[in-house]
């Protein structure tokens, strides 16, 4: 018999042979012992250009390239480390200053190592992902040295040892190869010992800093380091302000304020059998102390009232709530409440005697519930829940500016460190508390923070200053501060997305001989008398038409849009930044661009006389517009002219103008009217949102005037032909690739969206509002009108507009077919095809339908499911911020048009609260609060008809003010307190009308 | 969660702290069990087997058309165990891996030897996997091969597997993706990757199975690679078949 002998101990290399065994558990909550080998090497570079050594023996990857060194050979010094130094940071370090290490002004030179980096990945994704992004820049010089995988750098985990003491071994043990492996370095190129950097462990753990200094480890607290830098006082507000402030506290045992947070464990049982439910936080932009959480289990929202049962949770979080008993169970608050107006005069600084709700708050709660309670009709409580834990934060940089009354007068020049209230520009964030040195200097200044924790014994969350955009209602400041609110990527293009760009830049031309590749399967449509009609001034020419007779009576329509999948070919750098950011976004004063601008402006671009490539949509149309045959190319155009929606307009209805492309237009237009009517018939919506345009003076782009957008015949026109572009390209593209077409829907509205609006019509104009089908609802909503007000239909669209569901893009094989449909128009498949300059899904649109009439092969990143469906998911949030960071900017030039201006104008009221209403003036396209305070110096006394939606005052003044009803405002501006932003301020003149 | 394949670029190392070109440690023994009439047991890295031979021995099974042959027939049977991988699972009779599996090595066996010289006998393979961490068919393949040359079957030539990877999965569609050698079970997971067995030291492929997608631009590199792999595995094998050989003419072993 022979026995098996272990082979461990034969194996002459069993000495670099490790292996890692850890217990993790799964989301099921099964337990899984893991096992895994590690191979320890020797060849892993230091990266030091210093170093020679190890440049002979780095690896090469198998086309035989090498990784150049990283870390410089003359690195920066401070006063302490005279020779120059390497950092070396701890997990600690990081996790509480990423910012820090972001900064252009300081560290350079900084070594990651393999154990912080997975530390850092299991405590936070998002910081991981801004750490490998930093390691990419060259430079920053940031090198990552796998010391779990060098033989010299491996430790042990001892027995009884923590994770963390080991960790922290690991990463003294490499700092202390580090300084040994430079000082052999230095020596054997014949260097001086002056000349070894220092390897400076950089850390906030006084356990670790101490062992380092007995293991005689250079090291060094980041509070210590960042003060010997040149502009310490900007660095150290980035420092989170987390374990001091917890340090404070602890000593003085304070009681905590908030309810703890269920363990993971029990709010996953929870879930699971339903006595918890999970869903995404949003707070009412009316009232900051009034939650909601939609949850499968429930058809209305849940509400979460007061801060207490908000417990700590912030807009957008991703909660676990507990149901509260029914007869806690609440109506929505018919009241505004603002967090600047109750908790003004609150002391950043003051946390004894620190209640978790104030004073005031509980007043204007209590009243809100012996409203509720005192009314005989109880009318219609919704559920209400508390927050018993957060599952994931969805923290992110808020943009605000500091509450000045919380700088204490004194210290506003000093350098000394205090505590100061930042008022995000979002009002649904709570104040953060932010300590700093330089609050003198950053009064009156967009800021730039993060929230750090939130802590039980906090009544608000804790941050830190990244940085200051500038003065407050500056044109720089607030543009970015509005990019960044929205997360628009905004920097310039790197070069390497310059570097797709085709070589010849301007003088790029369509190539003249046909052979050329260029041409290759490109219909020539330069003899066809097209043209281009977009709004004045638009640079980016997406799309163009052409119509001519055909013999049989029939029509040739053809729909032209800009190639750009030619230009931006799938997975360079330039596809890679246009799809992260997914859309152009248009602002009164900018615009930023998804595509470098010679693309976009120029090479793609559809301009007038000179040749360009495009993706053509030809129809066979009869004069019943019904089509006959459609057809997909790639082409090569010329572009007659480009005209504005008002040129064309004119010319169309100038009977004098005989000439083609004149006539065209004309068949174009009658074709869109008829289609236009098709749609309608089906069902389609016309729904409506307020739209001014900003005029601004051209040099300086000042605002001067403020007009509401007409709407002219040549509008549609265009609009018709672009959805039936699209429609058409959606069901080719679909049959193409049943599984990972590139589509857009809209869903269905629920029903109990529209519950609150139906009622409004029916309770105050005796309309009824049919909402079972979009065919309903498009001739309900034609017949809401008021004879003697016609502003009053626009009116109603534009509220239904809002209990709308928002439309999205998604990947074909992820829903049913059913689920395809666009609710608002009307058609059963639907996608983005007309706008590639400006949007990514039209992009990917093209390419799909080119590799669908086999024009290229389907590239794999357009075909594999799971990565479409992340691009339709980074597009869809891309798409919705640019709405809103447009809609943003339009707000603040309107505040600053009017500027020092005092107008009267007429309004409508839209919505009414017990203690104030909203009022809607669409001279303006502005929308505001006036609130019984603002009625009189003395706030009136006021009844509340909350099922007729009238709300009556006595007293200082008397005012009947119901919904829907006409009033007559005054619009000045006023710079708002709360979010620092200029806005409208309306007062009431009176109401109904003129 | 430690780090996953996406760090590769960062250092050019893998999971495991292995190159691009870098076998895991392989390990095997032959004669193990005396019992049978050859037998083997195999580690590559934390995937080890079991192999025993029983045969060629005459065919028990009659009737059917199998009975008549001219030729040995090869029959694999493969038992996972059920604490072979992270979660303990276990496998019905018909699964349809592992019936694929044995398939794959009863075809590519009944190629390489002389079944010929055997009519109306059989020639059983069965295989025993202790433990499971990726390339579970190649090391299934290298440990018959080993068990085989015990039992003193004729062959024509070692079959030696391994399996090859690419850095990037299919659809990152990252151009400079790097071919992977052997993979472990984690890399395989996230990593397309196709398994190669070739015969002794000729470049001829007697087996090429690949489940997962790739580019096609990458494929040359990948299977260039686990040839290559395959060379040092019969190197390996070849080692321990020769200190066997040692052994038993020193006659410590008969």
């Amino acid at each position: 018999m022979t026995s098996l002998k272990r082979s461990l101990g034969s194996d002459p290399l069993s000495s670099s042979i490790s292996s890692k065994v850890f217990v993790r558990s799964t989301k099921s909550g099964k337990v899984q012992k893991i096992v895994r080998e590690l191979y320890l090497r020797q060849d892993i570079p230091c990266s030091s250009k210093l170093c020679t050594a190890c440049l002979a023996t780095a690896p090469r990857d198998a086309a035989g390239v090498l990784a150049p060194f990283v870390l410089s050979a003359k690195p920066a010094g401070t006063k302490a480390y005279p020779n120059g130094h390497y950092l070396l940071p701890d997990t600690n370090a990081l996790l509480n200053a990423l910012d820090l290490f972001e900064s252009t002004s300081a560290f350079y030179d900084v070594i990651i190592l393999q154990t912080v980096l997975e530390e850092l990945r299991n405590r936070s994704l998002p910081l991981y992902n801004r750490l490998i992004g930093l390691t990419k820049s060259a430079e920053k010089r940031f090198y990552v040295f796998f010391n779990e995988f060098r033989l010299e750098t491996y430790v042990h985990r001892e027995q009884g040892e923590t994770i963390n003491d080991r960790n922290d071994r690991a990463v003294r043990r490499a700092g202390k190869w580090y300084d040994e492996h430079l000082s052999q370095a230095v020596k054997a190129a014949g260097g001086n010992k002056k000349s070894v950097p220092t390897v400076v462990m950089l850390s906030d753990d006084k356990e670790n800093l101490k062992k380092a200094k007995r293991d005689g480890v250079a090291a060094c607290g980041l509070k210590d380091y960042v003060s010997m830098l040149e502009n310490a006082e900007q660095l150290l507000d980035m420092i989170a302000v987390v374990k001091e402030g917890r340090e404070i506290r602890d000593a003085r045992a304070q009681e905590s304020l908030y309810a703890e947070y269920y363990s993971v464990s029990k709010m996953m049982t929870g879930v699971k059998n339903g006595t918890l439910h999970q869903g995404i936080f949003n707070v009412s932009p009316y009232n900051y102390l009034e939650g909601s959480i939609n949850v499968p289990a429930f058809d209305k929202n849940l509400l979460v009232l007061g801060r207490e049962s908000i417990n700590r949770a912030v807009q957008g979080d991703v909660v676990v709530v507990e149901v509260l008993p029914k007869d806690q169970w609440k109506e929505p608050s018919t009241k505004i409440i603002e967090e600047e107006a109750l908790n003004k005069n609150e002391n950043a600084d003051a946390e004894d005697g620190e209640a978790v709700v104030t004073e005031r708050e509980r007043k204007a709660l209590q009243e809100e519930v012996k409203k509720v309670h005192s009314k005989s009709s109880e009318g219609r409580p919704q559920p209400t829940a508390r927050v018993v834990g957060v599952v994931k934060r969805n923290w992110r940089q808020y943009v605000g500016h500091v509450d000045e009354s919380s700088v204490s007068q004194s210290v506003k020049e000093s350098r000394k460190q205090q505590t100061v209230f930042l008022i995000p520009m979002d009002k649904r964030i709570p104040k953060i508390r932010v300590r700093t040195r330089q609050a003198g200097e950053i009064i009156g200044k967009r800021v730039l923070v993060t929230i750090d924790s939130w802590d039980r014994d906090s009544r608000y969350p804790i941050g830190h200053f990244v940085r200051s955009l500038g003065e407050l209602e500056t044109k720089g400041a607030e543009t970015e501060a509005l990019l960044l609110e929205y997360d628009v990527q905004y920097r310039p293009f790197p070069k390497a997305v310059l570097d797709c760009l085709p070589t010849e830049g301007h003088d790029w031309k369509v190539p003249v001989s046909t052979d050329d590749p260029g041409w290759k399967d490109r219909r020539d449509l330069r003899g066809l008398q097209i043209c281009s009609i977009d709004p004045i001034g638009c640079q980016d020419i997406d799309d163009a038409l052409h119509a001519r007779p055909l013999p049989n009576g029939n029509f040739e329509v053809g729909v032209h849009i800009a190639d750009v999948s030619h230009f931006v070919k799938p997975n360079n750098a330039m596809d890679a930044e246009a799809s992260i950011r997914g859309t152009t976004v248009y602002l009164v004063d900018k615009r930023i661009d998804m595509l470098p601008m010679l693309l976009g402006t120029d090479l793609c671009s559809l301009k007038p006389y000179v040749e360009r490539y495009a993706f053509s949509a030809i129809w066979e149309i009869t004069p019943d517009a019904e089509i006959v045959k459609s057809d997909f190319t790639k082409s090569v155009i010329k572009s007659r002219e480009a005209f504005s929606y008002e040129q064309a307009q004119i010319r169309v209805d100038d009977a004098s103008q005989q000439d083609e492309l004149t006539t065209a237009m004309r068949t174009l237009l009658i074709l869109s009217k008829k289609f236009k009517q098709k749609r309608m018939d089906a069902g389609a919506l016309s729904l409506s949102s307020p739209e001014v345009r900003v005029e601004t003076e051209s040099e300086t782009s000042d605002p001067i005037d403020i007009k509401t957008k007409k709407h002219l015949d040549t509008m549609s026109l265009v609009e018709e032909f672009m959805l039936l572009a699209n429609t058409s390209v959606a069901a080719k593209i679909y049959s193409a690739f049943p599984q990972t077409a590139m589509l857009r829907r809209h869903g269905a509205p629920p029903k109990t969206n529209f519950e609150e609006l139906a009622n409004q019509l029916k309770v105050k104009k005796g309309l009824e509002l049919r909402t079972s089908s979009s065919k309903e609802l498009a001739d309900s909503l034609d017949a809401c009108v008021d004879p003697q007000e016609p502003f009053f239909n626009t009116l109603v669209r534009i509220m239904a507009t809002r209990c709308m569901m928002s439309a999205e893009y998604f990947c074909s094989g992820t829903q049913a077919y059913p689920e395809f449909r666009h609710y608002g128009l009307a058609s059963e498949i639907y996608t983005h095809f007309t706008s590639p300059i400006r949007r990514y899904a039209d992009l990917v649109a093209h390419r799909q339908l080119a590799a669908a009439i086999d024009y290229e092969p389907l590239d794999a990143s357009v075909r594999s499911k799971g990565k479409l469906e992340s691009v339709c998911k980074n597009i869809n949030v891309r798409h919705r911020n640019a709405q809103q960071a447009g809609r943003a900017s339009i707000e603040y030039y309107v505040g600053q048009a009017l500027k020092g201006r005092i107008v009267e104008e007429e309004g409508f009221v839209m919505k009414v609260f017990s203690n104030g209403f909203v009022v809607f003036v669409p001279r303006f396209g502005i929308e505001s609060l006036i609130r019984l305070r603002d009625l009189a110096e003395t706030e009136p006394e006021s009844t509340f008809d909350a099922e007729d939606y009238v709300l009556r005052t006595s007293g200082s003044r008397e005012v009947e003010v119901e919904l829907f009803e006409k009033v007559v405002v005054r619009i000045s501006d006023i710079k708002e307190e709360g979010t620092g932003k200029r806005k409208v301020r309306l007062e009431l003149v009176k109401t109904g009308g003129k | 969660m430690p780090l996953d394949t996406s760090t590769y670029s960062l250092a050019l190392l893998r999971l495991d702290g292995r190159r691009w070109n870098e076998l895991r440690r392989l390990n095997a023994q032959i004669s193990t069990q005396a019992a049978a009439d050859g037998s083997s047991y195999l580690e590559m890295g934390n995937t080890k087997v079991i192999c025993t031979v029983t045969g060629p021995a005459e065919l028990k099974s009659t009737g059917g058309a199998r009975a008549g042959g001219d030729k040995a027939d090869v029959r694999v049977e493969i038992s996972i165990a059920g604490f072979s991988g992270v979660d303990r699972k276990k496998r019905g009779r018909n699964d349809k891996r592992v019936s694929e599996m044995q398939t794959t090595i009863s075809n590519a066996f009944a190629q390489s030897l002389f079944t010929n010289l055997y009519p109306h006998s059989s020639i059983s393979l069965s295989l025993h996997i202790l433990s499971q961490d990726g390339s579970l068919l190649a090391a299934c393949l290298n440990a018959c091969t080993l068990a085989l040359i015990d039992a003193g079957v004729p062959m024509r030539d070692y079959i030696c597997a391994c399996t090859a990877g690419s850095t990037s999965s299919y659809s990152s569609n990252d151009e400079q993706a790097d071919p992977l050698l052997d993979l472990n079970g984690i890399e395989e997971q996230e990593l397309p990757f196709l398994t190669v067995g070739t015969l002794g030291n000729s470049d001829k492929v007697s087996v090429l199975v690949m489940e997962t997608r790739v580019q096609v631009g990458r494929l040359e590199g990948m299977l260039a690679v686990g040839v290559d792999g395959c060379k040092q595995v019969r190197e390996i094998l070849d080692q321990v078949v020769r200190k066997r050989g040692v052994k038993i003419l020193e006659g410590s072993q008969l």
